[in-house]
């Protein structure tokens, strides 16, 4: 186990019933590292990430977050949830609550800040998305850029070390994918560590700093964005990349 | 020609009254297109009423509907006992509302339970749910009040009532609060747990909040069903609406008290009815 890595995955496997949707995963990611997954739908990306915050259950091979194995049941999964943020495609804002709660919950339910200090924070994070005058507005009452960028503010308010992406703008009108990839890219160039899965191709070739190519549960591709677009060698990736990357 | 008694000639002036109400309503109404698909179901009924009546008065003896004015709607025996019924109608609230709020919180606590990730806790509610509602609600309080009786615990009849309440509705209640936990996208408890909140602190801060205000109108309608079903207490000899209109309907032998007892639930249940659906129809708009 190397501490120098911020995620290991060590022979990840997930099976639901009969069928194996991870076949033996093996990834690091190392600190300020942004990784870009790529891949045909159903190959297991988004399973890989839910695994890495326990949200899926592995069931075979470990998970080290920051050292600490997700997929041991002793471990204390709330502990790490709290290093670990997680944004989801359908954005999952807390429909009954406004904006700032909707960052400020966690933080006074979970950590027990004071409601003052939580607040303060939560503006400068609706600040930093760029809805600092939607803070007492309602999800409802937001665009879907807004909301996620809204989902981006509630998960950096619990300070993680690691964020994750799960085809965060795939659920967008095309016009708002850019406000939302605006809001990563900046995290990215501060140093947050970052597992990206998309399909916006030029956000990966910009931003990412390795990329992963999966395809039926294992990881076929791994190398720079830029290398991977241009020279695929699986007939997989060739064929995927031909599809996906004719249209830029 | 049989002679007309006034009673009859009040009944369908009545009527004749009440149609020609009915009809102006209508009129105005007539005058939105999309109401019009109720005023002339409304139209159907008063006419089918009126036929009714005429048929009615036809097959039976006039003598026969004086009877029956005299047994059902006695003004002498009204003016009598109309005060000692309604003043059950305090017991009758005491015990819904008593009940209502144990109600509210055993029946979560059964929901949570029924959906637990323990196989056994699951199992254990839903056996209870099971059982509770396949049986009588008249059976548990009888049951309730006599079988705690022997085992030495004298309850009052009043908090035997509430508890046998509590233990049905509680079950009923239940399956509506887990409906409503069900009915929230499991998108929110994977939102909040990833945050860092356990299981309970995502309940109480994410789910529930959003499952409660679902189950807002049929819980509300729950309430209306326990409101009638406090009558059933009756047979353990609480004092409630039902029980004292029974007892006057037994002292004067007259149903007109009876009549009344039914008025009573009428006073409640209806205002409530209309505040479930005018809540019913605010809760579905701010979607």
């Amino acid at each position: 186990m190397n501490n120098d890595c911020m995620v290991e995955i060590v022979d990840l496997r997930k099976r639901f019933g009969h069928h194996e949707v991870l076949k033996g995963i093996n990834l690091k990611v190392k600190p300020s590292e942004v990784l870009v997954i790529v891949g045909p739908s159903g190959s297991g990306k988004s399973t890989m990430l839910r695994c890495v915050n326990g949200l899926e259950h592995a069931s075979g091979g470990h998970i080290y977050v920051e050292g600490i194995d997700v997929t041991d049941h002793k471990a204390d999964i709330n502990t790490i949830r709290q290093k670990v943020g997680i944004v989801f495609q359908s954005f999952n804002l807390f429909p009954h609550l406004t904006t700032l709660r909707n960052v400020t919950l966690a933080p006074l339910k979970v950590r027990k800040s004071n409601s003052g200090e939580a607040e303060e924070k939560a503006m400068r994070l609706l600040d930093r998305v760029g809805l600092k005058d939607k803070a007492h507005a309602y999800p409802a009452h937001l665009s879907g850029g807004q909301q996620q960028r809204v989902a981006i503010a509630r998960a950096l308010a619990m300070d993680p070390d690691l964020m994750l992406f799960d085809e965060v703008t795939s659920a967008l009108d095309p016009e708002l994918v850019s406000e939302v990839l605006d809001v990563m890219k900046d995290l990215a160039r501060e140093g947050m560590t970052m597992m990206v899965v998309t399909h916006e191709m030029g956000f990966a070739k910009e931003v990412g700093d390795r990329l992963i190519f999966m395809d039926d549960g294992v990881i076929v591709e791994e190398g720079p964005p830029e290398d991977i677009f241009t020279n695929p060698r699986s007939p997989r990736a060739v064929d995927f990349f031909s599809k996906i990357l004719s249209h830029l | 020609m049989k002679s007309v008694p006034p009673a009859l000639v009040w009944l369908w002036f009545a009527l004749v009254l009440a149609l020609v109400a009915l009809i102006c309503v209508l009129v105005v109404r007539m005058l939105r297109t999309h109401q019009r698909r109720a005023v002339l179901l409304a139209l159907g009924n008063g006419l089918a009423v009126l036929i009714l009546g005429f048929v009615v008065s036809l097959l039976i003896e006039l003598p026969a509907i004086d009877r029956f004015l005299n047994e059902f709607l006695n003004w002498n025996i009204f003016s009598k006992t109309w005060e000692y019924v309604i003043k059950g109608l305090v017991v009758t609230i005491e015990l819904a509302v008593v009940s209502e709020v144990f109600i509210l919180v055993l029946g979560l606590i059964i929901a949570l339970i029924r959906i637990s990730r323990i196989k056994a806790f699951r199992f254990f509610a839903a056996v209870y749910i099971d059982v509770i509602r396949g049986m009588p609600l008249i059976l548990q309080i009888v049951v309730i009040y006599f079988g705690l009786g022997y085992l030495g615990l004298n309850l009052s009849r009043f908090m035997a009532g509430v508890l046998a309440l509590t233990v049905c509705y509680a079950a009923y209640e239940a399956e509506i609060f887990r409906a409503g936990i069900e009915s929230i996208h499991k998108g929110q408890m994977e939102a909040a747990r990833s945050l860092g909140m356990g299981y309970f602190k995502a309940m109480r801060y994410v789910v529930l909040p959003q499952a409660v205000r679902n189950v807002i109108p049929p819980l509300s309608n729950e309430f209306i069903a326990l409101l009638k079903d406090t009558a059933l207490v009756a047979i353990i000899g609480l004092a409630e609406v039902f029980f004292r209109g029974k007892e006057m309907m037994g002292r004067y032998a007259n149903v007109t008290p009876l009549v009344w007892a039914a008025i009573c639930y009428l006073i409640i249940t209806i205002p409530l009815m209309r505040l479930v659906q005018y809540m019913t129809t605010r809760l579905s708009l701010k979607d």
